[in-house]
């Protein structure tokens, strides 16, 4: 799997935590934060896209990501 | 409703979601036509099933069918709401409107949500779902698996500023949360207080164990869904399980002066009781001593009332000892009907939505039918049978009971 794989996982569950997001591009240096998703949302998105990895990491691991782009590289070097 | 009395304490907007209709309008002609909507439950999680094998049980109910949620409702809360959450949104918009509720200070507001482990079948669903994944469990189900989440969720939606929490008191939790709604108006701590009582979403498992504790239906009409709910009828075998979401709103008189508002009746009186006994076996003496402490606190001669709305839930015993109660307490001259006969039993739901239809006849000035009350226990009780009949009630007691001994009853006078 690639990180552009990765980065459409995200995104897609972005969109479904956050239906407002849907039709949105996404930019990797975009934060789900300004994107309007309150830390509860955040841990939704990553958790769903953890599951849809089937990535067993805790995730605490994926916080100090500050963007997208960042999430996406935690996770892809995780695999 | 011309008050002279501004403490007078009203009900001011009435909300329903049943498995007969939706709204005031479709849930009045509903009962009015004693329709009724039983089943074999098809909610998933509602029967046992081991992946995809056929399920091993035919749990009856009523269940609301092709429920939406109404325009306007946050996408984002609806994503994580529960069926008892986004049926308590969508109950309570309609009750919200009806009161004119959107010009009043928040801070004003309370809110009590009846019914405690509302959301078991979701529960359930997320344990079954996870059971082999559990690190990927949502991190939403660490807010919303309490029953808290649904009176979080109305007080954001809604803006409630006063309170707003959730309140168990089992098959009595409607009717509970209008009392608890009703002491906080006259106490003052707020203006309006809205009572919710949530759709109880039962799982496979309580399905069971309500079956086999023998207080859920039926064994004799197992295969014929429609004629197993059938409370104060002869062959009765057991409460059937409806779902339901009522919502009324309460407030002093002095305060429901925005236009547009219609009190539909007057809570007179009102009274809880305990049998100090933590099983399910009801109390001859607690629903005497509850009824006429109500009759009491309203200021009522029995023979002054003229409709009786009983809890009524099929339970063989239940039915009996409601029955021999009303007599006792000079109440067997009133009308009597069944609500849950045509909604099924909502438990934690069911005094709320009880109540509703209780204020909904006094409205439309008719009774519903029982439903399948065939051969009635005690044929000499005033019956609404076979259809609707008209009557302008005046007055009315509610009767609602719960397991471990709770009795509570109300007192209400028409508009």
């Amino acid at each position: 799997m690639n990180k552009e794989d990765i980065f459409a996982i995200v995104t897609r569950h972005a969109q479904e935590v956050i239906p407002a997001l849907r039709g949105h591009q996404f930019q990797p240096n975009q934060s789900l934060r300004e994107l309007g998703a309150n830390s509860i949302d955040r841990s939704e998105i990553v958790m769903m896209t953890l599951e849809s990895l089937a990535l067993r990491i805790p995730l605490v691991e994926t916080v100090k990501a500050t963007n997208i782009g960042e999430l996406v590289n935690v996770l892809h070097a995780k695999l | 409703m011309q008050s002279s009395d501004s403490s007078a304490i009203l009900v001011t907007g009435v909300g329903i979601t049943s498995a007969i209709g939706h709204g005031a309008a479709d849930f009045t002609a509903a009962l009015l036509e004693g329709r009724s909507n039983f089943a074999v439950m098809k909610r998933p999680g509602r029967q046992c099933a081991t992946g995809d094998e056929p399920s091993t049980t035919q749990f009856i109910g009523a269940e609301i069918p092709s429920y939406s949620p109404p325009e306007g409702l946050p996408a984002s809360i609806l994503r994580t709401a529960s069926l008892s959450g986004q049926v308590a949104l969508a109950s309570l918009h309609e009750a919200w409107r009806d009161a004119k509720l959107q010009d009043v200070d928040p801070v004003r507001i309370g809110l009590v949500v009846g019914g405690s482990n509302v959301q078991q079948r979701e529960l359930t669903r997320a344990h079954e779902s996870y059971r082999e994944r559990p690190q990927f469990l949502r991190p939403t189900y660490g807010l919303s698996f309490m029953d808290s989440d649904i009176s979080g969720m109305c007080s954001e939606v809604f803006g409630i500023r006063g309170f707003a929490y959730t309140l168990g008191g089992a098959s009595a939790s409607g009717q509970l949360a209008a009392i608890q709604a009703v002491q906080a108006v006259a106490s003052g701590q707020v203006d309006v207080c809205i009572a919710v009582g949530a759709l109880m979403d039962l799982s496979h498992w309580e399905c069971q164990g309500l079956r086999s504790l023998g207080a859920m239906g039926s064994d004799e009409f197992a295969d014929r869904p429609q004629l197993a709910c059938r409370p104060f009828d002869r062959r009765t075998d057991g409460f059937i399980f409806g779902e339901s979401c009522g919502v009324v709103v309460v407030e002093r008189a002095g305060s429901a002066t925005r236009a547009g508002v219609n009190p539909y009746a007057r809570v007179a009186g009102w009274a809880v009781r305990m049998d100090a006994n933590r099983n399910p076996n009801p109390s001859f003496e607690g629903e005497v001593s509850v009824i006429r402490q109500a009759l009491q606190s309203a200021g009522f001669a029995p023979q002054s009332i003229d409709y009786v709305n009983p809890h009524g839930t099929g339970s063989r015993l239940g039915d009996a000892t409601e029955l021999k109660t009303i007599e006792e307490v000079g109440l067997k001259h009133a009308f009597l009907n069944t609500t849950k006969s045509l909604i099924g039993h909502g438990l934690s739901a069911a005094g709320a939505s009880e109540l509703v239809a209780t204020v909904l006849q006094m409205r439309a000035g008719q009774l519903h039918p029982c439903g399948n009350l065939d051969q009635p226990i005690d044929d000499s009780c005033n019956w609404v049978r076979g259809r609707a009949m008209e009557h302008r009630i005046r007055r009315a007691v509610k009767i609602s009971l719960g397991f471990s001994g709770i009795n509570c009853a109300m007192c209400l006078e028409s508009s």
